[in-house]
């Protein structure tokens, strides 16, 4: 992760600030970055969102290829994670120094997404044994300010909401194989559902408090967080801790029932914005890049 | 998954053979006695055997058996830095690594690192940092080789184990030892310590609860180093879960201590070995490992105070 250098001095300002529940920005300890989520900002794919959280920018691309499913589960398709940690992001990403990040960001997702709920892995299967879906999820970091996770996962559920893969129909041909065909309308096309996809809290333990949402120079006050990933039910799909340093068990337990409540209280708004974002339509103004 | 990039190889054409069986392997249950014989929803962990010094030439090493998961960890260092352009020179860096031997799994896994062990390797290094005292070892690597020679269930929480045993055996300061220990969630029943079988069955009926858990823990200062979770729990399973792993851990505690006193008593010179009886807590054993490297005879000191 991109570090930066923090005085003893202002180690104990930020420290005093968050036991009096007041952070350097002013916010409170469970509050969150102003975000903006943007959807289908990259054409080519078949599902794709950007999200800006303060000053950490994530862009996720979701391309879906046919591709043989995996031998022990032949009647299900899969999906595939990749984090690119790029050098725009910070110069200690330069080359392959992003690779390690990267390597632990994609492990995190795996786990997460590792249970029958979160996304609908059946629905991804075209003819069992032969074909399925692939969804291939890939997240480029443009900009790094600390809270990398969670800005991913909404980044995620976004993209995967706007995904739209075309309709498959199987026909046999003349020699008894199968064949694939696709719809000729652009249009035709199943979407996927992600009620179900969860949401990634990571809580930075500074003092004897936790915060949510911590900047980088937070972060480097902090000696370990914790990371939960919640569903809109309140499930928790995937817990980790990060950090060199050790915690408590009983401020686990703290960390993770404020883990689950901010996680919760932010699918419903989430998926409302989603909507709202889908609805507009032709008419809805682009902002893209720039903005 | 990361591919080899020094290496072009053909087309993977071999599969195992489990995949072309008539009857897929049954679903275990989620009630009644476990395969082993162990009881469900109790601290039931596996009987460990556990040694330490097995390899010579590295500096501190162990071996743990827990039923038919086989691990060995060796410790090289403190050595010093290759290279000095770290920006953080106070203290030494630990560096862990996590490998599976191709047949320690039902499956042939290859010799280059997937992810998974690249995935472990990490959890392994934040279970074990906050642990050792790197503040003492400026400018200096300790690396830490765990092997997996069996896989047969919570890996994780045994590789930690083991780890943590092999750098006392090394000698290296610590503020504890870091104990493992996992459980698996099946519905509303949990195993302690599952074996590979119970880990990697997928229960028939979609309940909640389905979820494994690993935690590490120090048990005399009562910290949780490390924590990892997946599948789908609830956050209450998850909070019961979390306390029943430090039960284990702390029925663990003091086989561990036992294995760490006959590696020092054998490592000792014959006039220690007549002190042996006031190695009581766990503190005094780390000062006498670590006496024991540099000068014995500052050890007798030390043992009188600890006494008093």
């Amino acid at each position: 992760m991109a570090t930066v250098q923090v005085s003893e001095a202002e180690k104990v300002y930020i420290l005093h600030g968050i036991r009096d529940d007041l952070r350097v920005d002013g916010r409170g300890c469970e509050d969150y970055r102003h975000m903006e989520i943007e959807t289908d900002v990259v054409s080519n794919t078949d599902g794709s969102a950007k999200v800006t959280l303060g000053d950490t920018a994530v862009l996720v691309g979701v391309k879906a290829d046919i591709g043989k499913p995996r031998p022990m589960v032949p009647n299900e398709g899969y999906v595939e994670f990749f984090v690119d940690c790029s050098a725009n992001a910070t110069p200690e990403f330069e080359g392959r120094g992003g690779e390690e990040l990267g390597t632990e960001l994609s492990n995190t997702l795996y786990k997460v997404f590792n249970n029958k709920h979160s996304v609908d892995l059946k629905s991804l299967c075209i003819s069992a044994g032969e074909h399925c879906w692939v969804l291939y999820v890939d997240v480029l970091l443009l900009q790094c300010d600390g809270n990398l996770y969670d800005a991913i996962s909404v980044a995620i559920k976004a993209a995967l909401f706007n995904t739209k893969i075309p309709r498959v129909h199987i026909s046999a041909d003349e020699e008894g194989g199968k064949e694939i065909e696709l719809s000729d309308d652009p249009y035709d096309c199943v979407r996927l559902n992600v009620k179900n996809v969860p949401c990634i809290v990571t809580l930075c333990k500074v003092g004897h408090r936790h915060v949510v949402d911590a900047t980088l120079q937070e972060k480097a006050c902090s000696v370990a967080s914790l990371i939960i990933s919640v569903t809109r039910k309140g499930t928790i799909t995937c817990t980790r801790k990060v950090g060199g340093g050790s915690l408590d068990p009983e401020s686990i337990f703290e960390m993770t029932e404020a883990g689950k409540r901010v996680g919760k209280a932010l699918h419903a708004p989430l998926m409302k914005l989603l909507q709202q974002e889908e609805s507009l339509g032709k008419a809805r103004q682009k902002v893209g890049f720039l903005g | 998954m990361p591919t080899d990039t020094k290496r072009v190889r053909g087309p993977e054409v071999s599969q195992s053979p489990t995949l072309f069986l008539c009857k897929h392997a049954a679903v275990l249950p989620s009630h009644g006695p476990r395969a082993d014989g162990r009881q469900r929803d109790q601290v039931d962990v596996r009987p460990v055997f556990v040694r330490c010094g097995l390899v010579s030439q590295a500096k501190g090493s162990a071996y743990i058996e827990a039923g038919n998961t086989k691990l060995m960890c060796c410790v090289y260092g403190p050595r010093e830095m290759e290279r000095k352009d770290e920006t953080d020179m106070k203290c030494g860096k630990l560096t862990t690594d996590m490998r599976f031997a191709p047949f320690s799994c039902l499956e042939r896994g290859s010799w280059i690192q997937g992810s998974q062990d690249k995935d472990l390797s990490l959890m392994l290094h934040e279970s074990l940092q906050p642990a050792v005292c790197l503040h003492k070892y400026p400018r200096s690597q300790i690396e830490v080789n765990v092997m997996v020679l069996e896989n047969s269930g919570s890996v994780l929480a045994h590789a930690v184990t083991c780890a943590s045993l092999a750098l006392a055996d090394a000698g290296i300061e610590m503020y504890d030892l870091v104990l493992g220990c996992s459980i698996r969630q099946n519905g509303a029943s949990y195993v302690v310590d599952p074996s590979y079988m119970e880990e990697n069955s997928c229960s028939s009926v979609s309940s909640e609860n389905q979820g494994g858990l690993t935690v590490a823990f120090l048990p005399s200062l009562n910290q949780i180093s490390g924590l990892q979770s997946d599948g789908e729990m609830t956050e209450e399973t998850l909070t019961a879960g979390v306390r029943t792993c430090i039960e284990g851990c702390y029925k663990l505690y003091p086989v561990i201590q036992q294995a760490l006193t006959k590696a020092v008593r054998r490592a000792a010179p014959p006039a220690i070995r007549e002190l042996k009886d006031s190695i009581t807590n766990s503190i005094a054993l780390q000062c006498a490992v670590l006496t024991l490297t540099t000068q014995p005879l500052f050890l007798f000191d030390i043992m009188f105070l600890k006494k008093d």
